[in-house]
Order: C-alpha cells, then structure tokens, then sequence
C-alpha cells in the first residue's frame, strides 16, 4: 500500500499546478513583454478591466488602427481575389517591419489601388460608349443607306432623324419617298439613333409608338457583337434602332423616353462621307483606349504581385500586434502612471522560461527598470492544464467535452485511452470491419503532414483530428472480432479443430439433439461450429450478456477506486470513510456477488437459475437455495451481504453532514468577533468571492439534501448503470445479425448463380452495404454508446467536471483560432 | 491449452510490451508510469476478454444443434 502511495506523479493524470502571478511592467518594455510571453503561450492574463467598456480602455486607439489595418488587408486580399492572382504564400521569416511603417505603406498602398480601380472603371465605361457609338455608327449606315440617294440632294447639315421602321419596308419607302418629295417637310422630321439592350426592344417600340400615336417609324437590327455591361459585368446583347419622327415636342418626349429604358442615344450624321470619317475616328480612338486600358490592368496586376508576395506576413504581424493591444487592455496602470500590472496564471514548471522571456524584453527594449514578477495567492480555483501531445489530446477533447477536469483532480482520460476503443470494440467485434478501418487510420497517420497543413471540411477534420482514437479502435476490433471469430460473419479454424463433433458416426442425431463436446475447450474465441446452428443465438446471448455485467461492473469499481485517490489527494479522511468505503460495499455486495455468480456456475457448470438466485435474495433471503446452490454455506452468506448492502446506505447518508456540522462548529467556535483585515486594493475584489463561503454560516440542510441526492444516486445507479452495460451485448448482437444478413442473403446468394453479371452485380451491393451500413453507421453508433458508457457510467462514480480550461495568451493559438 | 497456461501468457506479453516501451520511449518517470498504465489497461482488457469466452465455453449447458437445411 505504501508503495502504491509513494510513486512519483503520473503524467497526465493530474492537472499540471498552477500559480497565480503578478507582473510589473514598466511601460516602455511591456509591449515588447507581452509580445515574448505570447511566444512563449503559457500565460493566463487575467482581465482586469472587465467592468470597463472597450472604448474606456487605455489602448483603444491602437486597437482600432490595428482593426483598420486589417480591414485595407482584408480589402487588398479582394482585390488579389478578383484579379484572380494567386497568392503566392511564403512564410518568410521574421523580418521586423515597424508597425508605424506597415500602416503608412498599407494607406498608400490601398489608396493607390482605388485610384488604379476608379481609372480603369471610368476608362472601361469610355471604352463601352466608343464601342457602342461604333456599333450604331456602322448598323445605322446600313439603315439609313436606302434613303441616302434621295436625301443627297437636300442639305443635311441640320440634325434630322429620319425614322425608318424594317417591318414596314415597302410601306415605309413609300412613306419616305412621300415624305421626301414633298419639299416642305425639310424641317421637323428627324431621327433618333441609339443602342438598347434586347431584352428592351419590344416595349421600347410600344411606348414610342403610344406616345408618338403612331407618327413614328422604328428601324431596329441587332448588334453583331455583345457589349459588356459595366454595372452587372457581363456581356449583354444589344440592338440598334433608328426613330423616325416629326416635330421638336415629339423629340423631347422620345429622348424622354430613351432615357427611362436606358437606352444610349449617339447622334448619327446622315452623309456617308462624314459618317464614314467619323467611324474612323471612333476606332482609332477605341483602339487607343484599349491599349490603355490593359496596359493599366497589367499596372494593376504587377502590383498586387507584389504587394501579395507580402501579404501573409502583413496579416500575421496585424493580428499579433491587435492580440497584443488586447492583452496589454486587460492590464491596469499602477499609481505612478509609469507601470502597467497585470495578473494572471501560469503553470509551475514555466516560471524560468517566463522569466528569462521578460528578462529579454527588458534587454531589448533598453529599459532603465526590471519586470517585476512575483508568486501571489488566490481564493478562486486555479484553470486546469494538462500537457497532451498529437495521441493523448484527441482523448483529452472527449472527456473535455463531457466537462473540464477540476483543478488537481483524477483524469478520466488516462483509462479512457484505453478502455473506450476497447468498448467500442466489444460492440464492433469482426476482425474483417477491423483491417477495414485500419487501413483508414493508417492513410490518415501516413499523410499526417500534408492533411495536417491543408484546410479540410468539417466531416474530414474531425475524422483527421481522431486518428489515433481510430487506430486504437481498429487495433481492438480485430483482437474482439478474432475472439468472437467473425471475419464479415465467418468463422475460421484459425486456433485449432473445434471442440465439438457428432456422437456417432451417422451424425444422425445432429440437428434434434446436437453436436457432442468432446474435446478441451476451443483454445482463442468462441467455437467455430456455434456459428449457423440453431442454438447459437442463446448461447451467444448468454455469453454477451454476461460478459457485459462483468465489465460493467469492472469499470465501476475503477471509477470508484479513482474516488479514492481522488479523495486521498484532497486529504478528505471523511470522504474515504464515509462515502468509498460504503459505495464498495453496496456495489460489490450485490453486483459483486453476482459477478461471482456468473463466474462460478460457468467454471463449475452448474444449472442454477442466476435469476432466480439474485431476486429471491432480496423476497425470501432465508430460504433454502435447494438446487441453485452453486457453493456451500451459500445462502448464509447471502444473508450477510444482503445485512451489510443493507448497513451500507445509511453510512453513505447519515454520517456526513453531522460531521461536518461538527467540525464546522469546532473551527469558529471561538470567533464570536471578526478580524479586521488590511485591506489591499488587488485583493480587494478577492474577498467578494470568498464571501460565498461565509464563516458564519453553514446550511445544514443544503448539505444533508446534497449527501441524500448523492446517495439516492448511487443506489439507484448502481442498478440502472449495471443494467445500462448491456448495450455491449445489445450493439454487438446487432452488429453480427446485420454482418451475417450481408453476407448470406446478398453475397452467397449472388453466388448461388451461374451468370458473372449477377455475381458481380451482389458483391457490388454487398461492399456499398458494408462500407455505408457497418463501418459507416455501426462506427458511429458504437463510438456513441462507448462515449455514453463512459462520459455517465464511469465518470459519475467520481469526475465532478467544474473546472476551467487554461487558455494562455499565445500567438500560435491566434492562428488556429482565427484560421 | 489449459486457462492458467494462457493466462501465464497474457502476462508475459503484459511484461514483454511494458519493457519494450521502457527501452524504446524512456522520457522521465512519470510519463513511463502513464505508459506502464496503459499498457496494463490494455493486458488486463484483453484477458478478461478472453477469459469470459473461455470459461463460458468450459463447461456448456447447450450444445450446437445444426440447422435443417446443412
């Protein structure tokens, strides 16, 4: 016993102590502190300024321009976007660029990129006019063309539009050559040439031709190229139309109305000649512009090249120096304005490192005055820390996720380790499912590195994140499914002949009566020949039932020995003697002593109803067993264990809260005064948490209602906990039912045929059964149940979970989190 | 094979892998202790596993009777 209570400390097992510290910075060398211990990430700030509002801190300002900062980022990171550059990442190495510069470069940078973006939208939207006038130059060309030769002689220098609608074409010539003949319609007529989309055209036309009553002649041919609409930036289909009209009102209303449809009117002179001069000068105007236009674009990338070259660095540096300002916000000044004093907690073993870090900074920062760092104590419980490494943290997460461990008190997870991939694997057990899955877990450990590096879906990460736990799962899959002797339901004579074969010769007795043990028990597993035979299902039920007692009640008795430990650390001599020492008893009285049961009547073979046995323990405890004896003096010692299960739960109950009321009363008896303590401002806010445990005041009530919960809970658990095991038994016969269905009713049954295609066709269906239904389902089912078994039934005889995780200020923590 | 005689082997496997992980992963006391735990998790796991599907089979109350149609 002494030895067990002199080995040194295990890993893991315990948090790691802490101590509550407090820094003194001077201020010309606390930024630079702050950001070497965010190296380091092993210390705890504690926020000191929590009733203020952000915008009373003393460093908001450099926190918003760190913000800001990060916003013309973010803003650059678009733009490289949109241009559709790659980022080429480098992770240089630290080269120190100031902040102060950082800011000035990045408020040139940005401004010079609005600039370049404004240029090129309003050299873009220049471009789309001269395509477009281009467009109804050429087409307009064409409409106007067959009035030309009349129109020659007339002057033309005047801007009339003549309307010429295509549907009316030989009505129209008509109309035109009436129209033209007659001298007097010099003045009045004209036309309105533009460009409108073409989704447009049709009401266009209809409004025109309401407004205008019909004196209106519409000529429309679409546009060969499509144009680029600058507002939805896509291409965009578009007609050419010419309006004919009469009169100056009938003018100002069609403008009116190109405008409503957006559409853009360009004035088209009717002369060939000068058409043709203008057409000229348009293209060369637009092949200009073009030039332009992708010589800024070039201009704009090779910036963003190189500015993106930076770009990560920069982002890295922002957010360090934003955390740093959030940290250094949580620190007060002292009373000489000349110090920051910050609190917070470490852990032990860190206390060099944290000093020579700060040791650095003071160096580096050429400061006259040392960082002052110095131990204090603290009435609140200190965060929980456990150093976990790439196997043990995944194992960590799944208890942490049920509740963090208290301050010092026993890891769950030291058993966990081990014991949940070994449930899971009594629910899983086929050894055929296990190589699957380990060759899962083995790509995953494999390509480590590169999976580790790569930003994976939220399915890929958690699968990535548990590879051990799956590798450990599969492992003992495939020793249980050995055991169990199921490889996708077949059984194999891998350990040698079966212990059972026919009484005689003929076999003729074989399927009324059944096979014969005739040999020493079947060395590794179950039998082979149980497997098809009608008697299997009973016997196996048997077997997984039991054995899922038996482990239960194994796991129990472990959380319960853990309460032990857990109560020898804390020195609470009351809650080994009055709450382990009873809660042993009443387990393993009654589900001990069945455990025992169950073991005896297999090692001696006996027929006796357990059942039978267990029940009437309880109804008629003095009655002879008669032939479910299983040993001798056996009801006697029912009798006792049922006296001491009996004893046991009013020494859980009773005893405690008197004692503790005693012992209450024992410690103040003499305090009838209170002592006046000196006051210290950073302990000042301490006492309002210490006054929830007044010394005054002590609710008996609240304890004895809290020691009766506790109990009724563990005796009424013992029961439901034990029986809540037997979903080891219930998952696993499910597992094997689901596996033997598979395999015979798809598998052999496609086999049965003759034709490749049916064959090929079953064992198809049989593997997509298999991958989905049993290592897809079944895995997460049965990681589900082991979970439950341990998170309530293992864990409630002694975790309590109310504690809080450490979160030091670290600077790779920053890039997980925000990443 | 007899129980005991396998039960003699679980535990010298126990031992073996406890002794392999002191020479291969020795990094301070109490992670060797963590990983002696382990290790006897592990070994008493996988022979109480194998020892409820022994002895249930040691002394049977049913006998496999075979189906109709083999």
């Amino acid at each position: 016993m002494e030895y067990i209570h002199n080995l040194p400390t295990m890993d893991l097992m315990r948090s790691e102590k802490m101590m509550f510290v407090q820094l003194i910075l001077p201020v010309e060398s606390a930024h630079r502190a702050v950001s070497y211990l965010g190296q380091l990430g092993l210390m705890q700030f504690r926020d000191l300024n929590d009733e203020k509002s952000p915008f009373q801190r003393t460093f908001v300002n450099q926190v918003k321009r760190c913000a800001e900062m990060s916003r013309k980022l973010r803003f650059i990171k678009d733009q490289i976007h949109k241009a559709c550059l790659t980022p080429s990442s480098n992770s240089s190495s630290q080269s120190d660029t100031d902040l102060e510069e950082l800011e000035i470069q990045l408020a040139e940078h940005e401004h010079g990129l609005s600039e370049m973006n404004a240029n090129s939208e309003k050299l873009q939207r220049t471009y789309n006019e001269l395509l477009e006038f281009k467009m109804v130059l050429q087409k307009a060309g064409d409409l106007l063309l067959p009035s030309e030769s009349p129109m020659t002689a007339q002057d033309t220098e005047l801007k009339d539009n003549v309307h010429i609608s295509n549907d009316y074409a030989d009505t129209s010539s008509l109309l035109d050559q009436e129209m033209l003949n007659g001298p007097s319609n010099q003045c009045g007529v004209g036309f309105v040439s533009g460009i409108i989309p073409k989704s447009k055209v049709l009401r266009f036309e209809r409004m025109l031709f309401r407004t205008t009553r019909g004196n209106m002649l519409f000529n429309q041919a679409p546009a060969y190229d499509q144009i680029l609409d600058p507002a939805t930036n896509e291409m965009v289909e578009k007609t050419v139309f010419i309006v004919s009209f009469s009169g100056e009102q009938v003018r100002i209303k069609i403008l009116k109305i190109c405008e409503a449809f957006g559409a853009n009117c360009y004035p088209v002179p009717e002369e060939m000649t000068k058409r043709r001069h203008i057409t000229q000068e348009v293209l060369s105007h637009l092949s200009d512009l073009k030039t332009t236009l992708e010589a800024g674009l070039c201009h704009r990338d090779k910036v963003l090249t190189s500015i993106g070259f930076h770009l990560p660095k920069w982002m890295n540096m922002v957010k360090r120096e934003k955390a740093v300002y959030d940290t250094l916000n949580m620190l007060n000044f002292d009373v000489t304005k000349k110090c920051l004093v910050g609190e917070g907690w470490c852990p032990i073993f860190s206390k060099t490192k944290i000093q020579e870090a700060l040791q650095r900074a003071t160096c580096d920062s050429n400061s006259q005055a040392d960082i002052i760092f110095h131990v204090k104590d603290s009435v609140e419980s200190p965060p929980t820390y456990f150093q976990t490494n790439n196997f043990t943290y995944a194992y960590q997460e799944i208890v942490n996720a049920y509740g963090v461990a208290k301050y010092q008190e026993a890891n769950p997870a030291v058993y966990t380790i081990i014991t949940f991939p070994f449930l899971f694997a009594v629910m899983f057990g086929d050894w055929g499912h296990g190589i699957c899955l380990l060759l899962g877990a083995l790509i995953l450990i494999v390509r480590e590195k590169k999976l580790g590096s790569q930003k994976l879906g939220s399915f890929m990460e958690m699968l990535f994140g548990g590879r051990y736990v799956l590798l450990l799962m599969s492992l003992f899959s495939i020793y249980c499914g050995l055991i169990y002797n199921e490889f996708f339901s077949v059984p194999f004579n891998i350990f040698g002949s079966s212990a059972y074969r026919c009484r005689d010769a003929t076999c003729s007795e074989s399927r009324s009566i059944g096979l014969v043990k005739y040999h020493d028990t079947y060395p590794f597993g179950v039998d082979p020949s149980w497997r098809g035979s009608r008697s299997e299902l009973p016997f196996l039920n048997s077997l997984k039932m039991k054995m899922s007692i038996l482990f239960g009640i194994a796991q129990m008795n472990l959380g319960i020995i853990l309460s032990y430990f857990n109560a020898r650390h804390f020195r609470s001599l009351l809650d080994i003697k009055y709450q382990f020492v009873p809660q042993m008893i009443f387990l393993n009285s009654l589900f001990g002593y069945l455990s025992l049961l169950i073991i005896t009547k297999w090692c001696t073979g006996s027929e006796a109803d357990l059942y039978h046995v267990m029940i009437y323990m309880f109804l008629s405890p003095f009655e002879d067993l008669g032939e479910n004896q299983l040993f001798w003096g056996q009801s006697f010692f029912q009798v006792i264990l049922l006296l001491l299960a009996v004893i046991a739960v009013p020494w859980m109950l009773f005893p405690k809260p008197y004692i503790l009321k005693k012992l209450h009363s024992e410690r103040f008896q003499g305090r009838t005064y209170q002592s006046l303590e000196t006051s210290d401002i950073y302990t000042d806010r301490d006492y309002d948490s210490a006054s929830q445990s007044d010394p005054e005041e002590f609710d008996f009530t609240e304890v004895f209602v809290h020691q009766m919960i506790h109990t009724i809970e563990f005796v009424l658990g013992a029961v439901s906990n034990t029986a809540s095991y037997l979903r080891l038994w219930a998952l696993s016969l499910a597992h094997s039912e689901l596996s033997t269905v598979f395999y015979e009713k798809v598998l052999l049954l496609a086999w049965g045929y003759d034709s490749l295609v049916i064959r090929l066709v079953g064992l198809a269906v049989f593997a997509f059964a298999t991958a989905f239904i049993l290592l897809m389902m079944e895995t997460l089912s049965a990681f589900l149940h082991a979970l439950r078994l341990h998170w309530v039934e293992f864990q409630n005889k002694f975790y309590s979970g109310d504690g809080y995780k450490f979160e030091p200020f670290s600077f790779a923590a920053l890039n997980d989190g925000e990443d | 094979m007899g129980f005991l005689v396998t039960t003699l082997i679980f535990v010298l496997v126990g031992i073996i892998a406890s002794l392999l992980t002191r020479i291969c992963c020795n990094k301070g006391p109490s992670t060797n202790l963590l990983l002696l735990t382990l290790i006897i998790t592990a070994t008493v796991c996988c022979w109480m596993m194998w020892a409820i599907v022994y002895l249930a089979q040691m002394n049977p109350l049913i006998v496999p009777i075979l189906n109709e149609e083999e």
